[in-house]
């Protein structure tokens, strides 16, 4: 085998395994702190709840609204990190006639979240989710998960993980005006 | 011998069947029970590191088993599912790699891989092939001609 051509086969192999590493890249790049549905600024999946008081809270009732959901649990820490600032948000803006809020409790059960939301005194809605419906529709990946959604319906910003008040403010200013998180 | 071929006809007869059965059964599934199971075995639980839909009991691939029924019920299709979870968890979602897009360098890449192993094969016993190990040098050839030469019992 001539030098020259074990070049030429030493080469192919590297643009194979370049190739693949930038594909990979790629790849875990678009795996960010971002939900998809944000990323790709998808209209917000229907969703039909009934809230811990018995009260039902649904997508299409909430159009023309700027709302923020909170997927949580009970037993997940860094939703108990949180729920601080989202107690300091929910204040600041829950006499906002085109703003609300709602939780709504991804793996959890009635029993404990009715017991957390007592004692932390959390006044914005919290739904359960029992079917999975709306965390499938969401696509969520865990919790905290947390969604902006604009008048128009489109999920405009959120994140995964635990949200700060300054966060929250922010992208409330952004889908309020009609933008997207880019 | 009168008829020495019905025995082997019947024989070739019975293989046949046999192989059609074989074939006709091998084919997958298509009851609505067998392809959720089959499409639950090829989604990735979206909030679990390694297990499928099928093998996890996280709420999330619970909603999803759910979901797999209804929309089967619906009336869609193998394909259109597995498009809709892509849709809303990514490519990630399918534990096999789909046929277009990212998926084509997950299949490709073997082959790529095969290609390139099976050329250099090929070309290392072309190379040994044509070069002997070892080669008669001048001196070896001086000695063999000396031995050969030399009287039957007379020693070195």
């Amino acid at each position: 085998m001539s030098r020259h051509r074990t070049r030429w086969i030493a080469l192919t192999i590297a643009v194979v395994l370049v190739a693949f590493g930038v594909v990979l890249a790629v790849q875990h790049r678009s795996e960010a702190s971002v939900p998809r549905l944000v990323q790709e600024h998808k209209p917000v999946p229907a969703f039909d709840l009934t809230t811990l008081d018995a009260k039902t809270i649904s997508s299409h009732a909430l159009t023309g609204k700027t709302y923020v959901v909170n997927f949580w649990n009970s037993w997940c820490i860094p939703c108990q990190q949180e729920e601080p600032a989202l107690q300091t948000f929910y204040a600041a803006h829950r006499s906002e006639p085109d703003f609300t809020m709602i939780g709504i409790v991804r793996d959890d059960s009635s029993g404990p979240i009715r017991s957390y939301v007592a004692a932390n005194a959390i006044t914005w809605p919290v739904a359960l989710d029992p079917s999975g419906s709306a965390e499938l529709g969401f696509g969520t990946t865990g919790q905290p998960e947390t969604y902006v959604i604009s008048p128009t319906g489109v999920a405009a910003c959120g994140g995964l993980g635990p949200v700060t008040d300054a966060d929250l403010e922010a992208w409330l200013a952004v889908a309020r005006g009609g933008g997207v998180c880019g | 011998m009168k008829r020495a071929w019905v025995p082997w006809l019947a024989l070739a007869a019975v293989l046949l069947i046999a192989v059609a059965v074989l074939v006709a059964r091998s084919g997958p599934s298509h009851t609505p029970a067998a392809r959720a199971a089959r499409l639950e075995s090829q989604l990735a639980c979206p909030v679990c590191t390694g297990e499928s839909v099928a093998d996890s009991n996280a709420s999330a691939s619970r909603a999803i088993r759910d979901d797999i029924v209804k929309r089967i019920k619906a009336g869609q299709g193998d394909a259109e599912i597995r498009d809709a979870y892509v849709a809303t968890y990514g490519e990630h979602v399918l534990l096999t790699p789909s046929n277009g897009g990212i998926g084509v360098v997950a299949w490709g890449l073997p082959v790529v891989a095969l290609v390139i192993g099976a050329a250099g094969i090929v070309l290392a016993l072309r190379r040994w092939s044509r070069t002997p190990r070892l080669a008669a040098t001048a001196d070896d050839a001086d000695v063999v001609s000396r031995e050969r030469r030399r009287p039957e019992g007379e020693s070195r």
